[in-house]
């Protein structure tokens, strides 16, 4: 250290050693500096070097999902019902967009938008959701679309994509057997069934498209791709699941069927709202559903792309509440066409016999009460026969008074009115069958005997579904086989397994001897094909059909009635029913027909029947007729 | 003087020429990685080996002048590059946020004034000599000589640069020999003049400014963004990096500036432990080379001018790599010879030239 000193002294002469007395010192800071450094690489490189190269793929490898199309509905013809179209949509990344006002202007008059109101949309995001496209349409029309996918390149920061979208082909035809769709709510998310869900999924909501949603559901592909910070992809994508389209769906409607029932209840005069109500068409022979309407009805594509709150709140706050499946879950009383129900209990209890006759003199006296047959002059000398083909209810309120009401109950049930039928969807209710119990229950009041008289012709308590009286006909038509309705034909699932409808399900037999049976479906044909018969505008040319219409009281009001129908307000108008089936001698089709307020069964709802059946054996003549023509060629050959 | 040449160039120091080439190669062949694009050959890699060409030039021009001449040019390139500082204040466009780019940004003059400070300090060291430095008075020239520059540099709100530039003159001070009571008397006075400038000197909102200004991404949710993207850029490097232009967190661009400030973080990611291992040798070799240089020089201004080159390197690379592994906060200094920008490249080339005309004429006479 002294000779520092020295060396200083001889400035600039000779070598200077002030700095070597502080090399070591110099050189240990510079090792120590980068040492820390090395330590600190090999902490960062090989310790944590796996973890941190997680985190780097996690920042560069994004797994894009690929939706998969959901499963086609078909009708049981194999024709389309809900299919799955593409929907185009136009999205803005605003961290990409280069002059925002020559963007939205040019946007604004390729997609007949008000520029304004993109500017509003896409609004100043700052930070990270710079990176997030703002959506600006999700179902443009092909040409609009197209117009921003050709001026793709001009438009820097323009997104467009392709999505599969639900379609239902047909619009608001058979809604409520198709169902709806929604995205999946938080709830659902929360539960261990929706385990394969994500956030903004669709999902089945009601109808088929509830019931079948594991089918009809797809597999959705991924697509693993290289990002940049900005989130574009870059290059290739890594590798790729190809989505699978959910499974096809067979139902037992027959398109054609279904759209004369939902002919049958447009207005008959244009303009007017359409008719309210509920159709069912069953097989009598396997319990198929082969239509199957409720009115007001929607049109399920509103719901296919996420519904408007605007539009949700008109369905639901709507007074005739279109969503309500009317065929399950409408309850009403079901009026004269429980009558063959009435004749059937009767006969089974030996109450009456077929030839038995009563005397309608146009009304009934029970002690002070008066009941009216609805034919003010009466019907005369009545049997069973006549009874049910007039409608008679004079001859009903006494064969009702000698059963008593818990017998009567009793049949019904054997019919299994007062529960549901089984059909799988659409909030079923149940309907209801009274018994004095049941009154005393509810009401804490003894059954009064003017009750039985008013449940012998289906008033007073007594409510059914639509879809119940098809499955009670159907018995009166198969030889008394109560079949559980079903509407899916076949399904095939994802993966190709196809599960047929096997074996109709039975879910009761009526013990009632068979020629009872054919008494009252004679009485049924001849009040549908005799003079007289109430039911003779659901005849159809060349067809026997049976039947039985029904005019169902909504309110007993004094004042109303001496009233015409259309003198009275609508909701207190008449429920019009008809309910039948066809060929009389091997029955093939049941239609049970409900107009709310429709007035009188015979007028209002017979005649929707008859398109229905008409419709049915229409479609039968003409598939028969080749086979016919081929016979004919071999005859004249011969 | 030709024979003098002739023997300076018998002692051609091919360690410092070996390392320096060496680190340049791979910033280049780093820059050109970090700035790829499907486009060819970015601009910055084209302006950076401009800027390459011209330092060589003036690498060449600083070698062949015996470096004794420039103790006398010390002092007027001293005033010279803090006028040139002064200019900047007054007729520099507001950019980056800060003043410090000239003309078009095509020269940084507190790179040059850094130079200066050097030249000025070794001189006043040489005629003074550290190792005679014993009282805390004596320390007061020099610090002005530092305090001016520094001054200068924090008017222009480029407080990384200032701060860098405080550190280089304060290399000097690792030589002095003022008593431990002293020592501890700097320190205090320093810590004492700091929080009284941070209370009373600034008001709130300017402390706000000198915080963003020494943090680099202005935006301080940004800073902890580029300090968490860089260590994961580096530590998925692994032992042996992903490759040449592989690095995902660069190619992608998940590193912030990552050709400039955060240009050793492609490099370990793409080279990984051994790859920086290797790169950072070099660099510490180079350091502990130009201080041998420093010890062997033939005279006290050479030992001193060597000193000041080498804290001109080290600093810069002491606060850029701790700034990369997240061991220091994130200050915009880049790392020499590594990092893009042509006024560096051009500076530290000149300064190397400055160690090498030092290493060269070590036996002359």
């Amino acid at each position: 250290m002294k000779g520092d000193l020295g060396g200083a002294a001889r400035l600039g002469a000779g070598p200077e050693v002030s700095i070597e007395g502080r090399l070591p010192f110099l050189i240990g800071a510079v090792l120590l500096a980068f040492g820390i450094f090395a330590v600190r690489l090999f902490q960062l490189q090989i310790l944590q070097g796996e973890e941190f190269e997680g985190i780097a793929q996690g920042n560069a490898v994004r797994l894009v999902r690929l939706e998969a199309p959901r499963g086609d509905i078909l009708d049981r013809e194999g024709r389309v019902l809900a299919a799955t179209r593409p929907a185009f949509g136009v999205s803005v990344m605003p961290s990409d967009l280069r002059s925002p006002e020559r963007t939205t202007a040019a946007l604004g008059m390729l997609l007949d938008a008000e520029p304004e109101a993109l500017v509003e949309r896409i609004g100043t995001p700052r930070g990270r959701r710079r990176f997030q496209p703002v959506r600006l349409a999700a179902d443009l029309p092909f040409d609009h679309w197209g117009r921003v996918e050709s001026h793709r390149f001009e438009l820097p920061g323009v997104l467009t994509d392709v999505r599969p979208r639900r379609h239902y082909v047909e619009g608001e035809l058979s809604a409520h057997l198709l169902g709806t769709i929604g995205e999946i709510s938080a709830d659902q998310l929360r539960t261990a069934k929706h385990a394969g869900y994500r956030a903004g999924e669709v999902i089945g909501r009601s109808g088929i498209e509830r019931l079948l949603e594991s089918h009809l559901r797809g597999r959705a592909g991924g697509r693993n791709v290289v990002v940049d910070v900005a989130g574009r992809v870059v290059g290739e994508p890594l590798d790729e699941r190809e989505p699978a389209p959910g499974g096809i769906v067979t139902l037992t409607i027959d398109r054609d069927l279904q759209r004369a029932a939902e002919e049958g209840f447009e207005p008959d005069v244009l303009g007017e709202p359409g008719k309210r109500g509920a159709l069912v068409a069953l097989d009598p022979r396997t319990g198929d559903v082969l239509a199957l309407v409720s009115k007001p009805s929607f049109d399920p594509n509103a719901f296919a792309g996420g519904i408007d709150a605007v539009t949700w709140k008109a369905l639901v706050t709507d007074d005739w509440r279109p969503l309500q499946n009317r065929a399950v879950a409408g309850q009403y009383p079901p009026g004269s066409i429980y009558k063959p129900v009435m004749a059937l209990a009767a006969l089974a209890a030996g109450v009456v016999t077929p030839q038995d006759r009563f005397f309608c003199p146009g009304h009934f006296r029970l002690g002070r009460r008066v009941y009216r047959c609805w034919r003010r002059g009466g019907h005369g000398e009545v049997d069973l026969r006549e009874a049910l083909k007039q409608s008679c209810d004079v001859y009903f309120y006494q064969v009702g008074l000698q059963l008593g009401i818990d017998r009567i109950a009793d049949f019904a049930r054997a019919f299994q009115l007062g529960s549901a039928t089984g059909f799988p969807f659409g909030d079923e209710k149940p309907g209801l069958v009274p018994t004095r119990r049941w009154k005393e229950r509810r009401f804490s009041e003894p059954w009064q005997k003017g009750e039985t008289v008013s449940a012998s012709i289906g008033q007073g308590f007594s409510l059914v579904t639509p879809m119940q009286m098809a499955v009670a006909y159907a018995a009166l038509a198969n030889g008394g086989v109560i079949l559980e309705p079903r509407v899916v034909l076949e399904s095939v699932s994802r993966d190709g397994e196809v599960v047929a409808a096997g074996n109709p399900t039975v879910r009761g037999q009526l013990s009632v001897a068979p020629e009872y049976l054919r008494v009252v479906r004679d009485a049924l044909e001849a009040s549908v094909a005799e003079p007289h018969g109430t039911g003779v505008r659901a005849q159809v040319r060349g067809v026997r059909v049976a039947g039985k219409t029904g005019t169902a009281q909504v309110v007993r009001l004094k004042h109303t009635e001496d009233l015409e129908q259309d003198e009275i307000p609508i909701r207190h108008r008449d429920h019009a029913w008809f309910v039948g089936f066809a060929p009389v001698d091997a029955p093939e089709i049941v239609v049970a027909v409900l107009v709310e307020h429709g007035g009188h069964g015979g007028a209002a709802a017979a005649p929707i029947a008859h398109k229905v059946l008409a419709r049915y054996f229409e479609k039968q003549r003409r598939d028969a007729v080749p086979a016919v023509a081929v016979a004919e060629d071999s005859d004249a050959g011969g | 003087m030709r024979g003098v040449d002739r023997r300076a160039f018998q002692n051609f120091d091919g360690v410092l020429f070996g390392l320096v080439t060496g680190l340049v190669v791979v910033g280049l062949v780093n820059l050109a990685s970090a700035t790829h694009t499907d486009a060819g050959t970015s601009d910055a890699l084209r302006r950076q080996l401009l800027s390459l060409g011209l330092g060589v030039v003036a690498l060449a021009a600083t070698v062949a002048f015996d470096y004794r001449h420039y103790e006398r040019l010390a002092l007027p390139l001293y005033v010279g590059s803090l006028a040139l500082l002064g200019l900047t204040l007054v007729v520099a466009p507001l950019t980056r946020g800060s003043q410090s780019w000239l003309i078009e940004g095509r020269l940084q003059p507190a790179e040059l004034a850094k130079l200066g400070m050097v030249l000025a300090l070794a001189r006043y060291f040489h005629r003074n000599p550290a190792g005679q430095v014993r009282r805390v008075r004596d320390l007061l020239r020099p610090a002005l000589l530092i305090a001016l520059p520094v001054g200068l540099i924090v008017l222009q709100r480029d407080m990384g640069v200032a701060l860098l530039t405080l550190m280089v003159g304060s290399t000097y001070v690792a030589l002095v020999r003022i008593p431990k009571r002293a020592w501890v008397a700097v320190a205090l006075a320093g810590v004492a003049a700091l929080a009284a400038i941070w209370i009373f000197g600034l008001q709130s909102y300017q402390r706000e400014r000198v915080l963003d200004v020494v943090d680099p991404g202005r935006d301080p949710l940004a800073s902890g963004y580029q300090v968490n993207q860089s260590r994961i850029a580096v530590g998925s490097g692994g032992l042996f990096g992903k490759g040449y232009r592989e690095g995902t967190q660069s190619q992608l661009r998940f590193l912030p500036t990552q050709h400039t400030d955060f240009a050793f973080s492609v490099l370990a990611e793409e080279w990984g432990f051994a790859g920086s291992v290797l790169v950072l040798g070099a660099y510490a070799m180079l350091l502990i080379w130009g201080l041998v240089i420093a010890s062997k020089a033939k005279d006290g201004f050479g030992a001193m001018l060597a000193v000041g080159v080498v804290g001109m390197l080290f600093w810069p690379a002491v606060l850029n790599v701790g700034m990369v592994l997240g061991v220091l906060p994130v200050i915009g200094v880049p790392l020499p010879f590594i990092s893009y920008g042509g006024s560096a490249l051009v500076t530290n080339l000149v300064a190397v030239g400055l160690l090498m005309n030092v290493s060269l004429r070590r036996w002359v006479f």
